[in-house]
C-alpha cells in the first residue's frame, strides 16, 4: 500500500491529486509536500481525492494539518471526488461538513 | 491488509483487493468498517506498543462465518490502559487521537486485554445496516 502525490496548478490555483493509501506510511510525505504547498500561501486549494482508496486517521491528521493551515492564511480549501471508505471515514468523523462534502 | 482484505470477502462476497494492480476496492459497508478498525488497531500496536522496539511481532488469527468476521491480534509490546483513552473532540479538528475512536465505532465489539501477551479483539456482524443495497436505499 502506497500513496502518490501530484499538485498541478491551472490559472494560479493547485489541485493536489492524492492516490492511493494515505496512511502511516504515506502521511509524513503528504505533510512535507503540505508544507512547501502552504509556503506558497495559496488562496485556495484544491484537493483531489477522486483516486485515493483507503485513509486512515494519520492520514485524516495530514489533511486537517492542510485545512487549518490555509484557513489560517485566510484562504480556502475544497475536497473533491471523495468516495468509499475515505468518505466513510470523514463521515464518521464528522469532517464531511467541514470540509465541504457532499 | 491483504489478510483482512481475504477475511472480508469471505464475509461480505466482496472483492477488496486486487491482485492485478494492487490496489484496494474498499467499497460494501462491511469491508469499509473492517478494515478501517484494523488499520487503526495494527498502527496502534506498530506505534505504541512496540515504540522503541525498533521491531516486533504481531500474530493474527481471523475467525470467519458466514455472518461475522473477528480477528485478533496479540503483541508483546507495552501495554495501556484503553479507559483512559478519551473520545476525541470532533469539533476541535484534532490531529490526533482518533484512531481508537474509529475502531470503537466501526466495530460490533472491540476488546483489548493487557498482556503479556497483549490481545486485541475485532469482530464484526453482517447484519441488514453493513448490506449495500439496504445502505443504498435507506
Amino acid at each position: 500500500m502506497s500513496a502518490s502525490f501530484d499538485v498541478q496548478t491551472q490559472h494560479g490555483q493547485p489541485t493536489l491529486l492524492i492516490r492511493g493509501s494515505l496512511d502511516i506510511n504515506s502521511a509524513p510525505s503528504l505533510a512535507e509536500r503540505i508544507d512547501q504547498l502552504l509556503a506558497t500561501k495559496p488562496p485556495r486549494v484544491v484537493v483531489d481525492l477522486s483516486a485515493l482508496d483507503l485513509i486512515d486517521s494519520s492520514g485524516v491528521a495530514a489533511l486537517v494539518k492542510l485545512y487549518k493551515g490555509i484557513r489560517a492564511q485566510g484562504g480556502q480549501l475544497e475536497m473533491k471526488g471523495t468516495r468509499d471508505q475515505p468518505l466513510a471515514i470523514f463521515k464518521l468523523l464528522r469532517m464531511d461538513k467541514v470540509f465541504g462534502i457532499v | 491488509m491483504r489478510f483482512v482484505a481475504e477475511a472480508c470477502r469471505l464475509v461480505s462476497g466482496a472483492r477488496v483487493f486486487d491482485e492485478h494492480t494492487g490496489a484496494f476496492e474498499v467499497n460494501h459497508p462491511f469491508d469499509t468498517a473492517f478494515v478501517s478498525a484494523f488499520m487503526e488497531i495494527f498502527n496502534n500496536v506498530a506505534l505504541h506498543a512496540y515504540r522503541g522496539a525498533g521491531s516486533g511481532d504481531i500474530e493474527l488469527v481471523a475467525s470467519v462465518s458466514p455472518t461475522a468476521l473477528t480477528v485478533e491480534l496479540r503483541d508483546a509490546g507495552v501495554a495501556f490502559n484503553i479507559d483512559a483513552i478519551p473520545v476525541p473532540e470532533l469539533d476541535a479538528l484534532p490531529e490526533g487521537g482518533m484512531g481508537i475512536h474509529i475502531a470503537r465505532t466501526m466495530l460490533d465489539e472491540m476488546k483489548y486485554l493487557p498482556g503479556p501477551p497483549n490481545l486485541w479483539r475485532l469482530t464484526k456482524r453482517l447484519t441488514v445496516a453493513t448490506t449495500p443495497e439496504v445502505s443504498q436505499s435507506a
